[in-house]
């Protein structure tokens, strides 16, 4: 039976979660309680770029998946469909914005407002972010 | 690679890298007298396409190899498994032919788990460079503070070098402000929130992070320094004016440091110059020249103490770090505010 995309902590997959947490607590250098559902990545949990890295490696690891770099952004443009009318110097269309909200369902729809740039969008990911992609990348391989 | 004897005498080390664009490449393919490589036919992905780059070291204390994988960034990082294979590869060849340290350069540090991933698969310590970077970072902030004063903002100080550096200078009483609660956990500093709440103000500034694109240059204090570590740099653009930028982890090395034609130029495209080294590459050779057998750094793990142990070894081995722009020393007396000669 697939899993399903989570909104938030209630509804995640105990086994999947775990295991996410631990890869996130192991590459931040975190305890795992302090690893949340909802916790913001980079401004919360400290990451820094080269953590992300870090974090799809152990991911990719502990799930057997391939995590593509930029695959939530490369979702959202498939989404918009036309290149130009996903950003425009830079800053997300209201197109883009709603394609990455849908794409994201575990960050709060306001933050994606109007003025966001495409190169601050992952100062929005949640751990629950990577848990839906995970969730998504195993799915699509074992239907595979 | 040519499998070689260990060498009696002098302890050797490995420090993996790899070429930093596929021009670079097709350069190491030429000394990999790999024709397919040398005329870009080869994307450096084959089990084959490691191999050594140059020998350096310090003769009667420490001789390494600088080991090659044929990989560049974009591959490293599009598929990290595959960087491991290739590491775990170069790795094998230089402890058959007598490595007891291996060191980690560039990329090789940040994937696979900093280290953690090739660590499992080696019989040698395996060390990511971490505690050198901070130790020339440490030294050249020590000078930029002598002359132009403090407070000191840290970005990039929930990593584990600017954790480190915020450990360090606030012991020695230095005004620190960090970017993120975790660079100041337990410490007696100033946490802000964000980089640039950290550097307003700020007449120094150490980009401690692992990659650029952190901070708004306008929020640097006019004639601030900035000791960056980061390729690319912190700044997101071009510095403000009267804003100096300096690297943060050129070192010097002593005079009996021996290179040879194919390590000067590995020295030149590697980007560090004629004259220095990035300190990272050094820390291997201090682990065996010191008789250590356990990591200074691995993974996200520097101990604060580690730094300050490598520095005195580096320090004895005559290492010096020096404050630099490019491949060129920067004269302190041309910091702001620093008295004229």
């Amino acid at each position: 039976m697939p899993l399903t995309i989570a909104k938030s902590a209630e509804d995640v997959d105990t086994q999947t979660w775990e295991k996410v947490q631990e890869a996130f607590a192991e590459a931040l250098g975190l305890d795992e309680d302090e690893v949340e559902f909802h916790s913001v990545i980079i401004d919360e949990l400290g990451a820094e770029s080269l953590d992300f890295l870090d974090i799809a490696f152990r991911l990719e690891r502990a799930f057997d998946i391939k995590i593509p770099r930029g695959g939530i952004e490369m979702a959202a443009r498939d989404d918009v469909g036309d290149p130009s009318e996903y950003e425009v110097d830079g800053v997300l269309t209201q197109k883009a914005l709603d394609a990455l909200a849908e794409a994201m369902p575990e960050i709060p729809r306001a933050e994606f407002k109007p003025g966001l740039k495409s190169n601050q969008v992952a100062e929005l990911f949640r751990v629950g972010t990577f848990y839906n992609l995970v969730v998504f990348l195993v799915n699509q391989k074992e239907a595979a | 690679m040519t499998r070689r004897r260990p060498r009696p005498g002098a302890p050797g080390f490995a420090f993996l890298v790899h070429p930093l664009s596929p021009f670079h490449r097709r350069v190491v393919g030429v000394r990999f007298f790999d024709p397919a490589m040398a005329l870009g036919r080869s994307d450096g992905a084959g089990m084959g396409d490691v191999g050594p780059i140059a020998r350096v070291g310090l003769p009667g204390v420490a001789m390494g190899q600088v080991v090659g994988i044929g990989l560049d960034p974009a591959q490293m990082l599009a598929d990290q498994e595959l960087a491991l294979v290739r590491m775990r590869r170069a790795a094998a060849l230089a402890v058959a032919g007598g490595a007891q340290a291996i060191g980690l350069g560039s990329l090789c540090a940040v994937v696979a788990g900093r280290g953690e991933a090739l660590q499992a698969h080696v019989p040698v310590p395996v060390t990511t460079g971490a505690a050198a970077t901070a130790w020339a970072m440490l030294e050249n902030a020590r000078t930029v503070i002598a002359r132009v004063g403090g407070p000191v903002a840290i970005v990039g100080s929930a990593g584990p070098v600017g954790r480190a550096l915020a450990v360090l200078l606030s012991a020695e009483g230095v005004d620190v402000r960090v970017d993120h609660k975790r660079g100041g956990r337990q410490l007696a500093v100033t946490v802000c929130d964000g980089p640039a709440a950290a550097v307003a103000g700020c007449p120094v500034v150490i980009g401690a992070g692992p990659t650029g694109g952190v901070l708004d240059p306008v929020a640097l204090a006019p004639g601030a320094v900035l000791i960056d570590v980061a390729l690319p740099g912190t700044l997101t653009g071009p510095p403000p004016r009267g804003v100096v930028v300096l690297a943060g982890e050129a070192v010097v090395c002593p005079p009996a440091w021996r290179r040879r034609f194919w390590g000067r130029l590995y020295q030149v495209f590697a980007g560090y110059g004629p004259r220095q080294v990035f300190a990272c590459l050094i820390e291997p050779l201090v682990l065996v020249a010191s008789g250590r057998t356990r990591p200074f750094a691995l993974g996200r793990r520097l101990d604060p103490d580690d730094v300050a142990v490598f520095g005195a070894v580096a320090t004895e081995l005559g290492f010096r770090p020096r404050l630099a722009r490019g491949w060129f020393g920067f004269d302190v007396a041309d910091l702001p505010g620093a008295p004229r000669r």
